[in-house]
């Protein structure tokens, strides 16, 4: 068993970096030009080439494949020196900073504005350091003197680390003028560095990188959506799974019924019917007639109480007016689970029942029952533990949808998620969300694969791993 | 109405067609007597003229030009206010104080407020930080932050007066010192505010002068009418001096509100500070709100929401949002007039049939408007007149619509036919997309069509299937947005350069040299009713020669539910939210 658990993190970790690839790789052809997503469409070339270079997005793609797994910070030390990260206790963000022999974390910008030019304070092009306080606050002070010959080109140049947490290379006397990305027209800015690089401690440091689209750190965005879609899940999971097997089981036992033709004609027809057709109609049924029409008359004829006005309601939407609205207003969950339970249902008593239809029909029961045995143990000790293999990989599949793939039921119930979280990342083109969520989705996955295996050796002790 | 006071909105027709509609408003309480005399100075109505009718004590001065309107409205005037006051009393009892908004519109990022590039985004931005000027609902134009601005004869030097005592919300006071603090940042290129293409008029900080402690003087390179309005644009939001860049980070403004938390993808919640400059009705601070709070959701959640009473409002509804909840007794639908378009325009540069005047005004009359308004935006809009001058600008000049007239356009075009030896029907191909009711706009020119010598066939796509081809295709419909100005978008699309040649966004290639003489004429006109016979004659330019037709403007609508008061709808889709109140629960 222990080798088996061995080769599965094995396993699960070489998975995790092959997806990661395979998604940097698909986020990479997908020809998705991110620059435009952030400025518009009415942007030009030189702008979009600007931010291009302001992203480190010219450099090539295993590279920057390396540095999300990876980080970069210690093969730029060479140019940087003693780069680190420091804590911001205001904005709760790592922020990056060369750590000078002094003992001061310095950031660095080239002398352009016009105050400190006036005053005489440095002179254009001159390189200023960022000194941090302790309250994440700087000032600025004279870097003096810090420029070093390129060997090849004989420029005179310096990399030092920018207010945007990247690696920047200056080149001496501001003769370069870079296009600044602005929404406005092309805004030319002289004494702009030549080449960023974002810096990053990668994935593998506990760094998930910087979003693209909201310009903070993936790690404060993703938890909570995983939060969220883990509730929703799990709430799913626990009225669909025993109603399911216990509905799919009695309609296998009692095949040909009554009970049965009416179980398999709703399921198949709940499985039929896509989960925003069901999740509308719930919104309508439920949501609206039900709260505002049917409810009130029910009240007002006197067949229930005044209470039940408020109580019985159901709300349509699922509102993170708050950050824990999700443990707030618990009956905004009602319409999302049901939606769920009615797509959900239809597929695992349908393989239930089928499955137990053909265990029901085996010799080995049949001697069973004929030997005398009560039918309920035959039922519950033989047919029902040989009848789960299947739809316990099919339940195991599904935790996975449940937990990633809900796009469409989260759009509509205005649901905070995961999916929802992956769809407009991916749409946006932000490769370092995407990559975190896709980790997150697939650990859930393999997870998932492997409580199914240990479920199948409980169920079946023929089944063993070693 | 009484006689007299028909009367007397007869004449203020006459100086401006707004004028009425705020003397109504005034009537009902909506408005304060001094908004009323700004708003009918400001378009072009003597103070005089504004003062009497709005005063039960007759100015002497007034009195002397304009007598006997000016008596007539002392006793209409205190009858009317009266009146307005019992009702007011006799319905609500005033606004509440209290109580929580809940907005749904989708939350991106906000960094830098001057960076803004979506809507959604600035209406949080609003709420806690402000404008120099604000644009009313009637597109109306007045200081805000300003106390007053002044422009010199030929509308290049402007002088900007600040209102004096208004508090930031960490206890500064605004001075003119935050205001250049902002230009600066405005046209700042590394900043890249879109606020630098709108003033282009102004070389970069030397055009600003700091000439007071509340006083600042632009002076501009070339001389424009539309500073005020620019000043509105949605990325002008005033932030202290000492702003770094990020509004997360350091939200403050002189706004009603305060924010509390922002999430991207997920809400803004604001809460009511102490201390706002403006006050309410009860004499106490504005807001009367205690928070707003954004959900960032999709709209047919919000919709959703809203009929379930847990979202009261959502950011620019669609025509299908409008549809759903227009008859629900619980929700209260605005409207706002805008200058949105639909534009059906030709390329007059590519030869038969489009270079000859005879056959646009053809096509001019085979629209039937009310019926394209009907069809294309639920008759909810202002008929056009052909030219892309819309009845809420200030200075438009008022006319009717042309009639549907297909033997007219029958004559027409068998003339030309005539005189140019080409024969009909003339064939052409209708191209626009399908997301703003263009289509239905196409369809209904198609149907009407029938036996007057055109012959339409259709090619409607998606839209960014058009916008990639928009200024390329002979006949097209092409939407164009909202701009508070008469004077914007004209030079944008239908002028040339200095070499004639047509500037990038004339998509019909359409020059002509009077119409271009009387449009610069009128970019330097900031006298209202001067103006608008300038743009009279443009209109008339539009009507009888020129490239487009211009069926219908838009209306957008403001939805929200019956417990919300005082949330009007804005051509821009802006939230005002000041003097917004809920019901207590």
């Amino acid at each position: 068993m222990a080798r088996f658990l061995m080769r599965s993190v094995i396993s699960t970790l070489v998975t995790m970096l092959i997806v990661s690839a395979l998604v940097f790789t698909l986020l990479e052809v997908s020809g998705r030009d991110v620059t435009v997503q952030i400025l518009g469409v009415f942007a030009t070339p030189e702008q979009k080439e600007s931010l291009r270079k302001q992203l480190g997005l010219d450099q090539p793609g295993f590279v920057r494949y390396i540095d999300w797994l990876v980080g970069n910070d210690w093969r730029l030390r060479d140019e940087l020196g003693n780069v680190q990260t420091v804590f911001n206790e205001i904005s709760q963000e790592p922020e990056w900073y060369v750590l000078l022999d002094d003992g001061r974390f310095v950031r660095h910008e080239v002398c352009s504005r016009v105050e400190d030019i006036d005053s005489g304070f440095c002179q254009p092009g001159e390189m200023l350091y960022l000194v941090r306080n302790e309250d994440a606050s700087f000032f600025r002070e004279n870097a003096g003197d810090v420029w070093t010959t390129d060997p090849e080109t004989g420029e005179s140049v310096f990399w030092g680390v920018d207010i945007g947490n990247r690696a920047a290379k200056w080149v001496e006397g501001g003769g370069d003028t870079a296009f600044v990305s602005t929404q406005t027209g092309v805004q030319e800015l002289t004494g702009a560095a030549v080449q960023w690089i974002p810096l990053r401690k990668g994935l593998l440091r506990g760094d998930a990188g910087v979003s693209l689209k909201t310009t903070r750190p993936v790690s404060k965005t993703l938890p909570i959506r995983i939060r969220n879609s883990a509730i929703l899940a799990g709430l799913a999971f626990i009225v669909v799974m025993p109603l399911a097997l216990f509905l799919g089981i009695l309609t296998g036992i009692n095949e040909g019924s009554f009970f049965d033709r009416f179980t398999s004609v709703t399921s198949l027809a709940l499985t039929a019917t896509p989960e925003f057709v069901t999740g509308v109609l719930l919104i309508l049924v439920v949501g609206i007639y039900w709260s505002n029409n049917w409810l009130p008359g029910l009240v007002e004829a006197g067949f229930l109480p005044d209470w039940a006005l408020e109580s019985f309601k159901v709300p349509t939407t699922t509102l993170a007016d708050s950050p824990n609205a999700i443990f707030e207003k618990p009956k905004e969950l009602i319409l999302p689970v049901l939606t769920l339970t009615a797509v959900e249902l239809g597929y695992i008593v349908r393989m239930t029942r089928a499955s137990m239809v053909e265990v029901m029909a085996a010799p080995y029961i049949r001697t069973a029952i004929i030997k005398g045995m009560p039918f309920r143990r035959v039922v519950f000790r033989h047919a029902v533990r040989n009848a789960l293999l299947a739809p316990i990989t099919i339940i195991m599949l599904h935790i996975n949808y449940l937990v990633g793939g809900l796009v469409v039921v989260e759009v509509i119930f205005g649901f905070q998620g995961l999916g929802k979280f992956i769809f407009d990342h991916s749409i946006f083109g932000d490769p370092n969300a995407v990559e975190a969520a896709a980790m997150v989705t697939v650990l859930i996955a393999i997870v998932t694969r492997l409580l199914g295996d240990l479920a199948y050796t409980f169920l079946n002790p023929r089944i063993r791993y070693a | 109405m009484t006689k007299e006071e028909k009367q007397m909105k007869e004449q203020m027709y006459e100086v401006h067609p707004q004028i009425p509609n705020a003397f109504s408003a005034f009537k009902e309480g909506r408005i304060s007597r001094r908004e009323f005399i700004r708003f009918a100075t400001l378009l072009g109505m003597s103070a005089a003229l504004a003062t009497a009718c709005s005063t039960p004590e007759v100015v002497e001065e007034a009195a002397e030009t304009v007598q006997e309107v000016a008596e007539e409205a002392e006793e209409m005037v205190e009858e009317v206010v009266e009146d307005a006051e019992e009702m007011v009393e006799e319905a609500m009892g005033g606004p509440a104080r209290g109580g929580t908004l809940t907005i749904g519109a989708q939350l991106q990022l906000i960094d830098h407020p001057a960076r803004l590039s979506w809507i959604e985004g600035a209406n949080v931005v609003r709420q806690v930080a402000e404008y120099l000027t604000f644009t009313d609902p009637d597109n109306i134009t007045t200081p805000f932050l300003l106390e007053s601005w002044e422009a010199n004869e030929d509308v290049s030097e402007w002088t900007l007066n600040i209102r004096q005592g208004i508090m930031f919300n960490n206890g500064d006071e605004m001075t003119a010192d935050d205001v250049m603090f902002n230009f600066s940042q405005w046209l700042d290129p590394e900043v890249g505010s879109s606020m630098l293409g709108l003033l282009s008029y102004l070389d970069g900080m030397n055009s600003v002068e700091k000439t007071g402690d509340y006083q600042i003087k632009l002076t501009l390179t070339s001389p424009n009418i539309g500073v005020p309005e620019h000043l509105f644009h949605y990325p002008a939001a005033i932030m202290h001096r000492s702003f770094e860049g990020d509004f997360i980070q350091q939200p403050i403004g002189t706004g009603p509100f305060t924010l509390e938390e922002f999430s991207d993808g997920e809400r803004a919640v604001l809460k009511r500070r102490e201390g706002y400059w403006q006050m309410g009705e009860d004499g106490e601070s504005l807001p009367y709100l205690d928070e707003v709070i954004y959900v960032s959701i999709d709209r047919d959640a919000s919709v959703a929401g809203m009929q379930s009473g847990q979202v009261d409002s959502l950011y620019a509804p669609r025509p299908a949002d409008f549809l759903a909840l227009k008859d629900n007794p619980d929700m209260v639908v605005n409207s706002a007039s805008t200058a949105q378009t639909l534009i059906l325009r030709v390329r007059v540069d590519q030869g038969a049939p489009w270079d000859d005047a005879r056959v646009r005004n053809a096509l001019r009359k085979i629209q039937n408007r009310e019926k394209i308004l009907a069809l294309a935006w639920f008759s909810e809009g202002d008929l056009g007149t052909d030219a892309h001058v819309a009845p809420v600008h200030p200075a438009y000049d008022p006319r009717e619509p042309d009639a549907y007239d297909p033997e007219g356009a029958r004559a027409l075009l068998e003339e030309w036919a005539a005189d140019t030896g080409n024969s009909l029907p003339i064939q052409a191909t209708i191209v626009t997309k399908n997301d703003a009711g263009e289509q239905e706009y196409a369809e209904a020119l198609k149907e009407d069509s029938a036996d007057t010598g055109f012959e339409f066939d259709l090619d409607i796509t998606e839209a960014s299937g058009y916008w990639e081809r928009w200024d390329q295709v002979p006949l097209g419909i092409t939407a164009w947005t909202h701009r508070p100005l008469d004077t914007m978008v004209l030079p944008l699309a239908y002028i040339g350069d200095s070499d004639g040649v047509p500037v990038p966004w004339n998509e019909t290639r359409w020059v002509d040299e009077e119409f271009s003489a009387i449009l610069k004429d009128a970019e330097a006109t900031l006298d209202v009713s001067a103006r608008r016979e300038k743009i009279g004659q443009l209109m008339d330019i539009f009507s009888s020669r020129g490239p487009i037709g211009v069926a219908f403007f838009k209306k957008v609508w403001g939805l929200h539910t019956s417990r919300v008061h005082n949330m009007p709808a804005h051509p821009t889709s802006y939230d005002l939210l000041n003097e917004t109140w809920v019901d207590p629960a």
